[in-house]
């Protein structure tokens, strides 16, 4: 299934200003980010998508749905896996399939009090990631019927499958940005006009309800921008550390800003400045992209937690502590 | 004074184009899970007025609030606010619910008073919530309430009367005529306790909004609102608060038996107003 080529189109547009700054840049191969088309269409893929997951980390962060982006996670792979399988439409089409069905069903399931949050969670990202590797161990097993192990499998599906497990910046296909930049740019706008009826109905669903806030409309179209955008998410960073850009940026914010809009913007502030140096120094030490962005976040986290920890027992001892 | 003048002239306005009648409640039955926990209710409030509803846990109070705000279907009977069917379009902005959960509003949700009472601005599904329309009736309502000083503070630091206070101001941004109050007094202490009541009767006073106030407080209801219901399936007194009757005639009517006959007898000539008192403090 193809797209308009916006992401092409954004990438011509961005490229100029991106190859004048290449030359302040530091290190040796991190400038190429600024200067190689294929690296350019890397470097603007995980910009908008850590904007994108970190505006929406804020909203599941209030409706403590902090895990719900990894159990999505394991449901696109699922539906990556099977992608890879069947063909036809680009694994990500798949994955996108799989996750807003997840979604919506996780979603039904909260809100009519069937199953609690964690378990719907758990019983969908688990049940259709199986389904995922259920495939494609049969498509394996009918090629090499004599080894049949996923270890042993023709190279090709493996190095795929596992760029998808823990992201490959260098594996962006045009296709790829098209759809990147497709949900990017349509849940950051969404999210932005919806962002005080999700606010409302997260505080007080009820009362939201007599304000004539569609409460159940809100619910459902925030679990498909939520699928949407983990599934555009997992070839940048990795099915398995999606909860790193997710959360940890939003989680940080929180706890410097003082309130929901300083949140959001000290969100945005710690996102982009850990992915520029997840991709620094993943470039500079040669390690994966997706592994080091989630350890910056991580780093960050714990930076400012620690930080804010000294400030308060040096500007305001305890009274009781002697 | 000025934020005052303007909510007067508002509910003027509005209330010379509508019916005077807020609710109108006609032989209302409702059912939840197979059981009838209310029977024949019949109800009606005007403009103005400052309605409490007291009664036993069980007794329905939050049933009756929930089939109001059109929550849950009635098995029988109906009914109108406004003339209006509840939950319809035209109600949106006239009516407000202070929810029983106001004062324990979830601490994971950093945001600031004047973010939660800006929320009481909306009206359906207004994507664009203008702030430079909404700020001014936003800070009316945050100076009513006297929240001022924590305007720009993280409800998460509130007491629990500020909070009762700060999701009462949301109800009044939304220039609602009528407010329905689940339980405000719940885990707010003795002095906020007391200002909460004050503010809400001058609330009907100087701007005319009505308010239906649920509460298991029988002597903090019975001293502040103009009209009392003792609701227990069905209304069992309906009346100005100065009838309502004294505490042993609440118990006969809830068949409560005396466990030290005794004791009973000794105290029964001296029970009337020291009963209030007995209860306010539990």
């Amino acid at each position: 299934m193809n797209l308009p080529p916006i992401g092409e189109m954004m990438l011509e547009f961005i490229a100029p200003f991106l190859e004048s700054i290449a030359p302040y840049m530091p290190g040796e191969i991190f400038p190429y980010f600024f200067s190689l088309t294929l690296l350019q269409r890397a470097l603007i893929a995980a910009i908008l998508v850590t904007m994108v997951s970190g505006f929406l980390g804020c909203f599941l962060l209030t409706r403590n749905l902090a895990l719900i982006g990894d159990g999505l996670a394991h449901v696109s792979f699922g539906g990556i896996a099977v992608g890879l399988v069947l063909g036809g439409i680009g694994p990500l089409w798949y994955a996108l399939i799989f996750c807003i069905i997840a979604a919506v069903f996780i979603h039904e399931l909260q809100s009519r009090e069937i199953l609690t949050g964690d378990a719907s969670i758990a019983i969908f990202s688990t049940g259709m990631l199986a389904l995922g590797l259920v495939v494609l161990r049969l498509e394996i097993s009918f090629e090499l019927p004599l080894i049949g192990l996923i270890e042993m499998s023709p190279v090709g599906i493996t190095n795929t499958v596992e760029g998808y497990l823990y992201g490959n910046l260098y594996l962006l296909s045009p296709d790829d940005l098209d759809l990147i930049v497709f949900i990017s740019v349509t849940s950051f706008v969404l999210l932005y006009l919806m962002r005080h009826g999700l606010l409302a109905t997260t505080i007080d669903p009820l009362a939201a309800k007599i304000q004539g806030v569609p409460v159940r409309g809100i619910g459902l179209l925030f679990s498909i921008l939520t699928a949407a955008v983990v599934v555009s998410m997992v070839k940048i960073i990795g099915a398995l550390l999606v909860t790193a850009l997710l959360v940890t940026p939003a989680a940080t914010g929180q706890l410097v800003g003082r309130s929901f809009r300083e949140s959001v913007i000290y969100t945005q502030l710690f996102g982009l400045s850990s992915v520029l140096l997840g991709i620094y120094l993943s470039a500079e030490l040669d390690t994966g992209g997706g592994s080091m962005i989630a350890l910056v976040t991580a780093c960050m986290f714990a930076v400012i937690v620690i930080g804010q920890a000294i400030t308060k027992l040096l500007i305001k001892p305890d009274e009781n502590l002697n | 004074m000025q934020g005052w003048d303007r909510l007067q002239s508002i509910i003027k306005d509005s209330n010379s184009l509508e019916c005077q009648c807020p609710l109108i409640v006609n032989n209302l039955s409702v059912k939840r899970s197979g059981e009838l926990i209310l029977k024949d209710i019949n109800l009606s409030i005007t403009q103005g007025e400052f309605v409490g509803i007291v009664g036993p846990n069980g007794s329905g109070k939050t049933t009756l609030v929930l089939t109001i705000l059109g929550l849950l279907k009635p098995a029988a009977g109906d009914v109108k606010i406004y003339d209006q069917e509840p939950c319809s379009k035209q109600l949106h902005g006239r009516i407000a619910w202070v929810s029983q959960a106001a004062a324990n509003l979830p601490n994971n949700v950093r945001i600031t008073v004047r973010e939660l009472v800006r929320l009481g601005t909306m009206k359906g599904f207004n994507l664009l919530l203008r702030n430079s329309k909404n700020a001014e009736q936003v800070n009316e309502a945050i100076n009513l309430v006297g929240l001022q000083e924590y305007a720009d503070t993280r409800i998460s630091k509130l007491s629990g009367g500020q909070r009762q206070r700060a999701v009462i101001a949301r109800a009044i941004a939304s220039k609602a005529e009528f407010i329905v109050l689940d339980e405000p007094l719940v885990g707010i202490d003795r002095k906020s306790r007391n200002s909460l009541l004050k503010f809400l009767d001058e609330l009907t006073h100087q701007t005319g909004t009505t308010i239906l106030m649920v509460s298991h407080d029988i002597a903090a209801v019975r001293r502040s609102t103009h009209r009392m219901i003792y609701l227990d399936e069905t209304i069992q007194f309906d009346g100005n608060t100065e009838r309502f009757p004294d505490l042993d005639i609440i118990a006969e009517l809830r068949e409560i038996q005396p466990v030290h006959d005794s004791i009973w007898e000794a105290q029964k000539t001296t029970v009337s107003s020291d009963c209030q008192v007995c209860v306010e403090d539990e």
